[in-house]
Formats: structure tokens, C-alpha cells, sequence
């Protein structure tokens, strides 16, 4: 049992569990840790969000046991210190919050965490509005009617994606002491956030209650629904991350399966002489599946030691994100490793065995007997376990079966393609120089040739997807935060405030972007008002198509016609508006008949402003709007955004700089996990290459012998093949490349969901990698068969 | 002389002991003669004659064919020298599975770039008696006839020295008998040198010389 290919079978299978176990046990940290830091984004399991206080009625009904609601209300505000006044975002909480995570607040006595609302009286406010007020810990602050004492300054608050009025300094007071400030009176501009954690039934319990109950302007909002850049981010990174991990097991199975398939066949004679000695098939099946037991163990204490090392290396690459030790990982990875070795087993290695043990004693006798010629078993295995490895991957049957679908009609149409291609051969083995022998030998081998050219297919194209599938992740990453990417956002820009706000920015060097005027408004059809539109929209009416906004449906305005709305394509899906829909703008003060003129794609990722609709601005001239701008402000001059707040006074501007340093630096850190999924990828597509290449030799060896033996040189032989192999893996590439642009375009559609792209580099790479590789794996081949002597070669005896 | 032995050595290395396989062997053979080489399993018959067709490399000696010292050739060289002046018949046939007879027998010519690798590989076909048999596969031919197709390819080299491994000794008496006679019988037709390594004393007999070795050394 010492002998035959178990190793190569061995390793592939130690490549697969060390892949599939650290990619797994990574996500599974990752989205353990992402859930919660979702969650502590978010406040809760779930929010509700309202203009009105009137939902608390219908929760009321509900009986609770496993839950805690937490109450705010936001709104924003004009506060006062005794010198200062500035406008603010003021969230005015109960004693439950915060539900969910810590508070980290600074005073005079230094930094500490807290999971308390601020005392009655008291007030705490962020760094800026600290500043800008010129405010002391113990100073007294005036808020509408009430006067409150400047406790502490925010440092973190979990909730941070709680408010719409994020954008101003923030302020965070006592509920009790709302009344007393009337600020909120009929008409005010108020939210009401209702913030729930409990057990998933009972969330269930609420978000159904919620739904009926809620009025048009509400929102409920989820854990699922995290759409920040860096939750995209991560989230296509794990996409990823299951993709590479995927394709790497993919491709080791194909290894195994030529691996095991050698090993049968270099153990018929041992088997038959098994069975000539005595050993019944249950005795033979036993010593096989012992065989297998044993290098199960193997490779699962090997594979997993080895994946824990390789999740161990991608936490510690993006350590310095998470704020804390990432969970322990669930029992999952472990139950998905060992799903996977056992589906290889029995997918891969267990039919080539069955095989095996059908072959007749007679072999003692008969040199000439082999396997029995019907592999269609073998087949039929190895393609069940593929769907199973695909349904276990993604868990959705539905795109297992269309990738399973797609592939296995792939390899019918490529093998016979590759078949047809390479044409038929002439008579003779067209021995007379290199060139004439490798073209005979490529028509004369063309079925075996045509599995081979499909093997190197499989391993040139899937590396290829890995590659452009990294490239593309990264190309939209880095796209989307260029260097000099807006690092501030300004607001409440009045129409007096624009021009000179471009002069004052101007005098400080800072280029600004669009200003682009900003109203409320509804979206109502105009023949179908019962399907109300739920929400009111920031909507912005400007004559040029903003960068990372794309067309997909309809024209962007034209000079000479009626123009209307352009939408974005998550509006037009979500509410079912569809082009030339004929529909009303409500606004304050009047409406717009129009129609859906074009759909649009926005990339959400970049750090602009971004709408889901725009109009054309005739449309809009005598609508009463703010602006909103976005500009770059350098590190050295961060100053002046608090300037700029003191000289307009209505005006908010907010930074996203730690957001963009944030999603930067996890952008780097993905990056060296995604280049080592590349590289685990492409070694487990050289180890697919080499045991297509080897399986071939074996049927070379005999020939290069004789060839030798009646005098062909070594050369000749060397030239032959490499010329041969060149074709092969030229051939091979070509197809690689359009496996993969196919595969890109569909994962970029559907996976990834980004608008797909040309890649050219896949149709460079491709045949120059398929004809280097190969040509390189086989000369390493050829050249370990030209140094034995070809009576070694031939076995003769002594 | 068409072969000439002086002092021909071989050694194995197993581990940390050195096996002699062949020791101090001389002979010569004339142009178009016989030379049967026999004695027990394990003698040194193969290797001497892997040595003698430039398969192999003599630990020390020297080893002329046709004039040309083959330890003076690198292994490229010896396999020109090959494919112009030797033909090989292998006991376990050797032929190529995935070429039919015809395409086995024409496989020399083709290497020589012979202009009609075709005729010439018919014309020997024919000549062992299986032209009926030429688009077959060795799979569909008996030991025998399989055989026969070495020997056609064998002459189809047009070699002037022919070396046979034990020609006979995957075959009952019976087709064994007709291979000996039928490679004697085309040899006869040509100027070739025979070399035949065998246990068949009867098939030894034929040969016009006759050495036997025992544990490496010529006995006889």
C-alpha cells in the first residue's frame, strides 16, 4: 500500500481541508463579529423609525417576554453656551439605551465606558460641538426653555447609525427632559426612533405588529439591510473569500479524482493477485476503506492545523479593525471540512476503488485485462458530488444547479469542440521531424487530449475568475475612494450662503464639487394612487449626469425634449416604477407632473452625494431648495470646517475621513487575505494541471522509449512534446479565458452585483499562462524521462 | 567486424554495494553471422545486450559497432547510430498500442524520413505474412502475431545489425518455433548481423556463434 500516487491524492486532499477549513472558520469569525458590530451600528435587532410618537399604542398589545425597547427622539436644534450658539443633532434617549454595546465619554477626570443614559439636567455632546461652543466639563448649555450642565464629551456612541441629523455636531440628553425645553411643538421636525433587541421570535413578533401598524414616512430597519460602505466592503469580501474557497475545492477535486484514478490502476495487479491468493472482495473493500480511513484522519488533523494557521494569519491582517477579540468560531467549519473530505471520498476516490475491486483474477494470467470500459458510474459520481460540494458552498439550490448546468454543458460543448478542432489523424505516427509528430500525436491522442485540454481548461479559467474576481473587488474598491476623495460633506447650504461659501472656500485653496440644491419630496403615480410610495426622497435637480452614476435604462436629458426624472435602479425595483411612468412630485410648495425618463446605477460605495432621483432642473426653477456640497479638506487644514460652521451658521458639515481611513484600511488588509485565497487558488490549479499532465505520461513513457530505442534523439522527443503541450495549453488558455469572462460577467452580475466589465488582461493571460504552464510542467516531465536510459525505460531484465 | 567487445564492465550500485553484473567480457562477430548469447536468468544476458545496442553505458570497456566506439558517443549520438544501423526485437513485443501494424512497422522509415515509410512498411508486413492484418491494433493480434509485427519492423530499419531479446520466450513452442524460423528466414534475405539473447537451446543452436554466461562472465 506503500506505493502509488497516494501522495498526490493525499496532498490535494490536504490543500482542499486546509482551504475549506480556513476560509470557513474565517468567515465564520468574521460574520460573527459583523453581526454584532451591525448590530451595535444599527442600536438594536431591529428600528423603527417615525415622524409620530403613535406606534407605541399597537406595541402595547403585544406581550413581551424576551425583549427591551429602547425610545428616542431626534431632532435638531440651535444650542447655546454662554458665548456660542450652533446648530445641533440632539438625541434625547430613555433609560434603556444604550440597548445594545457601551458609551465611551471623556470628562475632566478622563476617559470611561458607560451603559447609562445621561443623568436629568445633564447634557453630552461630540468633540466639535464642544469646541465650537467653547465649552468647559461643569459649563452651563441653554436649550429652548431649559438649562442643562455640560457633563461629558462623547468619544464613541454604538449607535451611530441611529439619526438622519448624524450629518450636525451631536448633542445627547435625557428624555424626561424634553418636555421641559418645548422645543418639540406641532409641525416640528421630530424622529422618533423605537429601538428593539429580544429573541428572534419575538422580533418577528414586532417587526410583523410594526408593518401593519406603520404609517406612510416610516421605516423599519434591520441587521440585514447594513448598506455603509464598509458593510459592503466586507461583505463582498466574504463573497469572495466563499468563491476562492469554492473554486480551490473545485479544483483539488479534479485532482483527486485523476489522482485516485492512477492509484486504481497501478493497483489492478496487486488486487488481482489479492484475489488469486484468497481475499474475498469484503476482506479487499476493507483493506481499501481502511486505507482511506486512516488517510482521512490524515489529511483532516493535517488540512485543519494547517487552516487554523491560515485563519489565524487573515485575523491577525485585519486585527486592527475589530475593536475587540474576535468570537470563538461556531461548530460549522468543522461540520463543512469534514462534509467536504467525506463528499471527495465518495464523490472521487471511493468509484475508482469499486472499480478496482471488480477486476477479474484473470490479470494474474492476462496482463491485457484492465478496468471495465463503462466509467459512466465513475461519472455519474463525481458529478453528484459536485452539485453537493456547489449546494454546500452556496446554499441555494437554485444557483447550484444553474452553476452545475452551466458547467456540465460547458464541458459537452468544450470536449467536443476540442475534439472536432483538432481534426483527424493521417496514417503513421508522423515520426519524421518534431512539428509533424506533435500535430499527429495531438489528433491521434484526441479523446484523452480533449479531458486533458478540458483539465487545464478547468484549472486556467477558475484561477483566471479567482484573479479578475480580486482585481475587480479591489479595481471597484480603490475607485471608489480615490486619493483626494471629498473628506467633508457641507449642508443646509441656503441659496444666499452658496456663492459666498465658494469664495470662502476658495480663499482657503479648497476645491469644491457641485452644489447641488436639495428639496423633500413624495413620489406619487399619477394613475395608480392607491400604490402609495412609501417615503419621502432627498431629490436634487441638476443638467449633468453625476461620475459613478450609469444609465442602464432609458437617456439622461436632452436639450430637445420635455425632460423629467432620472431614478436609481434600487427605486425603480423597490416601488415597481418603471420608464416613462407618468408620476407627481409633491413638494412644500407644490407638485410636478412628470414622467421616469431614465434609470440610473449609483455606485452607493463612493463618498459623493448621491440621490435616488433627479430631475431636470427646468422642472424645479422656482422650487425653494438648500445645497448640499462635498469638498476635500487636507489633513493639516481640518480647521476650517469649524471656521466655515462660525461664518454660515446654518450650514453643517460633517467629516467622513475616519469612515474613509476605516474603509481604506480594510481595504488593505483584504486585500493580502484576497492575494493568498489567489495564491492557495492557483497552487491547487498547478496541482489539477500537473496530475492531468502526469496521467498523460504514463502512456508517453512507453512511447518515448521505443522512440529512443529506434533512434529517435532526445532532443526530438523533448521538441515534440513541448511543442505539443505548447498547442495544448494555448488551446487550453483560450478556452480558460472565455470560461472565466463568462463566469466574471455572471458573478459580476448576480454575485457581486457591480456592472460588469471588459477584462482584457483575462484574454492575454490565458493562452500565455496555459502555454508557459503547461510546456514548463511538461518539460519538467520530459526531462525526468530523458535521463533513464531507454532499456530502463523498456524494464529490461538482467 | 560488425561488433567487437574489449574488456566490457558493468556494475550496479544497491545501497552501499556495488553488484557486477557483467565482468571482462570479449568477443567479436563478423559482419552478416549470428551470435546467440544465453545462460541463466540473472547472467547479464539483457544488459550486455543493452550495452551492445547502445541502450545502456559500461561502467568500464569498450563496446564497437560497425567500427564506431559507443563510449566515445553521448547518448544523442548513440541514437542516431541507432536508428541508422540497429534493429531491436523485444521478447514483450514492444509495440506501439495506439498505432495499427502497418503504422508500427512504418515507424523506422518514418524516423529515417524514408520517402515512402508506407510501401516499405507493407512490403514487410507482407513479408510476415499479416498484410491482411495491417489496420489492426496489437491488442487485436495474438502473442505471435504481435511478434511477427516487431520482426517487420525490425527489417523495415534496414539495419546492419539486428538485436532480439528472448524473440521467442513470451510464446509456445509452437509460434515459437515459427518466429525463430522466420527470423532467420528474413535475416538470411539480408546482409544483417544477428544478436539473439535466449534460453532456447534450439533456437541457440542456429546461430553461427554462441557464448554463454554465467553470473557475468562468458563460460564458453
Amino acid at each position: 500500500m506503500r506505493s502509488g500516487y497516494l501522495t498526490s491524492m493525499l496532498l490535494s486532499l490536504v490543500l482542499a481541508v486546509t482551504i475549506v477549513s480556513g476560509i470557513s472558520l474565517f468567515t465564520d469569525r468574521l460574520e460573527k463579529v459583523l453581526s454584532s458590530e451591525t448590530k451595535e451600528f444599527l442600536g438594536g435587532d431591529l428600528k423603527f423609525e417615525s415622524n409620530e410618537q403613535n406606534i407605541k399604542e399597537s406595541l402595547e398589545e403585544l406581550i413581551l417576554k424576551n425583549s427591551q425597547t429602547s425610545e428616542m427622539a431626534i431632532f435638531a436644534s440651535v444650542i447655546f453656551s454662554d458665548q456660542e450658539m450652533q446648530l445641533s443633532s440632539i438625541k434625547a434617549v430613555d433609560n434603556s439605551y444604550p440597548l445594545i454595546g457601551e458609551l465611551e465619554l471623556q470628562d475632566s477626570s478622563g476617559t470611561y465606558k458607560t451603559r447609562n443614559n445621561p443623568s436629568p439636567g445633564t447634557l453630552w455632546m461630540d468633540e466639535r460641538l464642544k469646541n465650537l461652543l467653547s465649552l468647559d466639563y461643569g459649563d452651563k448649555i441653554y436649550l429652548g426653555d431649559a438649562t442643562f450642565i455640560f457633563a461629558a464629551t462623547i468619544v464613541y456612541e454604538p449607535d451611530r447609525g441611529s439619526s438622519n441629523f448624524a450629518f450636525a455636531p451631536k448633542t445627547i440628553m435625557n428624555l424626561k427632559d424634553l418636555d421641559k425645553t418645548n422645543i418639540i411643538q406641532p409641525g416640528s421636525r421630530v424622529e422618533y426612533n423605537y429601538l428593539f433587541t429580544g429573541s428572534d421570535e419575538e422580533i418577528n413578533l414586532i417587526r410583523d405588529t410594526l408593518e401593519k401598524n406603520k404609517n406612510q414616512g416610516d421605516d423599519i430597519e434591520s441587521l440585514d439591510e447594513d448598506s455603509s460602505s464598509l458593510g459592503k466592503t466586507i461583505e463582498r469580501s466574504e463573497n469572495f473569500f466563499l468563491l476562492g474557497g469554492l473554486i480551490a475545492v473545485l479544483l483539488s477535486a479534479c485532482t483527486i479524482g485523476i489522482s485516485s484514478q492512477r492509484f486504481a490502476r497501478r493497483h489492478i495487479s496487486y488486487v488481482a493477485i489479492l484475489k488469486t491468493l484468497g481475499m474475498n472482495i469484503l476482506q479487499i473493500r476493507g483493506l481499501y476503506l481502511l486505507l482511506f480511513f486512516y488517510t482521512t484522519l490524515l489529511t483532516l488533523v493535517l488540512g485543519l492545523s494547517l487552516g487554523w494557521i491560515l485563519q489565524s494569519n487573515f485575523i491577525n491582517l485585519m486585527d486592527s479593525y475589530f475593536p475587540s477579540e474576535l468570537p470563538p468560531p461556531s461548530p460549522y467549519p468543522l461540520y463543512i471540512t469534514c462534509l467536504t473530505v467525506l463528499i471527495c471520498q465518495f464523490g472521487f476516490i471511493y468509484p475508482h476503488i469499486s472499480k478496482l475491486l471488480a477486476i477479474s483474477p484473470m490479470r494474474v494470467l492476462k496482463n491485457d485485462i484492465g478496468f471495465n470500459q463503462n466509467i459512466l458510474p465513475v461519472f455519474l459520481m463525481g458529478l453528484l458530488a459536485f452539485l453537493l460540494l456547489l449546494y454546500l458552498y452556496t446554499g441555494l439550490i437554485n444557483l447550484s444547479l444553474i452553476i452545475f448546468s452551466g458547467v456540465v454543458l460547458f464541458s459537452v460543448i468544450g470536449i467536443g469542440l476540442i475534439y472536432l478542432l483538432l481534426g483527424n489523424s493521417k496514417l503513421g505516427l508522423g515520426a519524421k521531424d518534431s512539428l509533424n509528430l506533435a500535430i499527429s500525436e495531438l489528433r491521434r491522442r484526441k479523446l484523452s487530449n480533449s479531458f486533458q485540454i478540458f483539465a487545464f481548461t478547468v484549472a486556467i479559467g477558475l484561477s483566471l475568475i479567482t484573479f479578475s474576481a480580486s482585481q475587480n473587488l479591489l479595481g471597484s474598491w480603490q475607485n471608489s475612494i480615490p486619493e483626494d476623495s471629498p473628506n467633508n460633506f457641507a449642508i443646509n447650504i441656503t441659496k444666499e450662503d452658496k456663492e459666498a461659501m465658494k469664495v470662502f472656500l476658495s480663499k482657503e485653496n479648497i476645491d469644491t464639487n457641485i452644489f447641488y440644491p436639495v428639496a423633500n419630496g413624495q413620489i406619487i403615480r399619477k394613475y395608480d394612487r392607491e400604490n402609495i410610495i412609501d417615503r419621502n426622497f432627498n431629490i436634487t435637480w441638476i443638467s449633468r449626469l453625476p461620475e459613478q452614476n450609469e444609465i442602464i435604462e432609458g437617456e439622461w436629458f436632452l436639450n430637445d425634449i420635455q425632460n423629467g426624472l432620472s431614478i436609481s435602479d434600487e427605486i425603480s425595483e423597490r416601488y415597481n416604477l418603471q420608464l416613462n411612468d407618468e408620476v407627481i412630485v409633491q413638494m412644500e410648495d407644490g407638485s410636478i407632473e412628470t414622467y421616469i425618463q431614465s434609470i440610473r446605477a449609483v455606485n452607493w460605495e463612493s463618498f459623493s452625494p448621491n440621490f435616488f432621483i433627479i430631475g431636470h432642473p427646468s422642472l424645479f426653477e422656482d422650487k425653494s431648495s438648500t445645497h448640499i456640497t462635498s469638498f476635500y479638506i487636507p489633513k493639516a487644514k481640518q480647521k476650517i470646517a469649524a471656521e466655515l460652521m462660525r461664518e454660515f451658521r446654518t450650514v453643517s458639515v460633517f467629516s467622513v475621513e475616519e469612515l474613509i481611513k476605516q474603509v481604506r484600511d480594510i481595504v488593505d488588509q483584504v486585500t493580502k487575505a484576497l492575494n493568498s485565497i489567489l495564491l492557495l487558488t492557483c497552487l491547487s490549479a498547478l496541482f489539477l494541471a500537473f496530475a492531468a499532465l502526469q496521467d498523460g505520461f504514463d502512456q508517453r513513457r512507453h512511447q518515448a522509449a521505443i522512440l529512443r530505442t529506434l533512434g529517435a534523439t532526445s532532443k526530438f522527443v523533448k521538441t515534440s512534446s513541448l511543442i505539443e503541450f505548447s498547442i495544448l495549453g494555448f488551446l487550453s488558455g483560450i478556452l480558460g479565458s472565455v470560461t472565466a469572462h463568462t463566469a466574471v460577467y455572471f458573478l459580476e452580475t448576480q454575485v457581486f452585483e457591480t456592472v460588469p466589465g471588459f477584462y482584457p488582461e483575462i484574454w492575454i493571460m490565458g493562452p500565455i499562462l496555459g502555454m508557459f504552464i503547461v510546456s514548463g510542467l511538461c518539460l519538467y516531465l520530459v526531462n525526468g524521462l530523458m535521463k533513464q536510459s531507454p532499456k530502463d525505460l523498456l524494464n529490461l531484465q538482467t | 567486424m560488425i561488433l567487437t567487445t574489449q574488456s566490457l564492465r558493468k556494475e550496479v550500485s544497491s545501497g552501499e554495494i556495488n553488484l557486477v553484473i557483467l565482468d571482462d567480457i570479449n568477443f567479436s562477430l563478423e559482419e552478416g553471422k549470428s551470435l546467440a548469447i544465453t545462460g541463466p536468468s540473472g547472467s547479464g544476458k539483457s544488459t550486455l545486450l543493452g550495452l551492445l545496442a547502445g541502450l545502456d553505458t559500461s561502467t568500464s570497456g569498450d563496446v564497437y559497432l560497425d567500427g564506431v566506439n559507443l563510449n566515445n558517443l553521448n547518448e544523442e549520438e548513440r541514437a542516431i547510430l541507432r536508428k541508422d544501423k540497429v534493429g531491436f526485437v523485444f521478447q514483450s513485443f514492444e509495440l506501439l498500442p495506439s498505432l495499427t501494424a502497418l503504422e508500427n512497422v512504418m515507424l523506422p522509415s518514418e524516423l529515417k524520413s524514408e520517402d515512402d515509410p508506407k510501401q516499405l512498411g507493407e512490403y514487410f508486413l507482407e513479408r510476415v505474412g499479416l498484410i491482411d492484418r495491417k489496420n489492426h491494433y496489437p491488442n487485436q493480434l495474438s502473442g505471435g502475431e504481435q511478434q511477427r509485427v516487431a520482426i517487420a519492423r525490425a527489417f523495415a530499419c534496414s539495419a546492419k545489425i539486428l538485436f532480439a531479446d528472448e524473440p521467442t520466450g513470451n510464446l509456445d513452442p509452437k509460434n515459437g518455433k515459427l518466429i525463430s524460423d522466420l527470423l532467420f528466414e528474413v535475416n538470411s534475405e539480408s546482409d544483417n548481423a544477428l544478436v539473439i539473447v535466449t534460453h532456447d537451446q534450439e533456437l541457440a543452436e542456429l546461430c553461427d556463434k554462441k557464448i554463454e554466461l554465467k553470473l557475468g562472465k562468458i563460460v564458453d
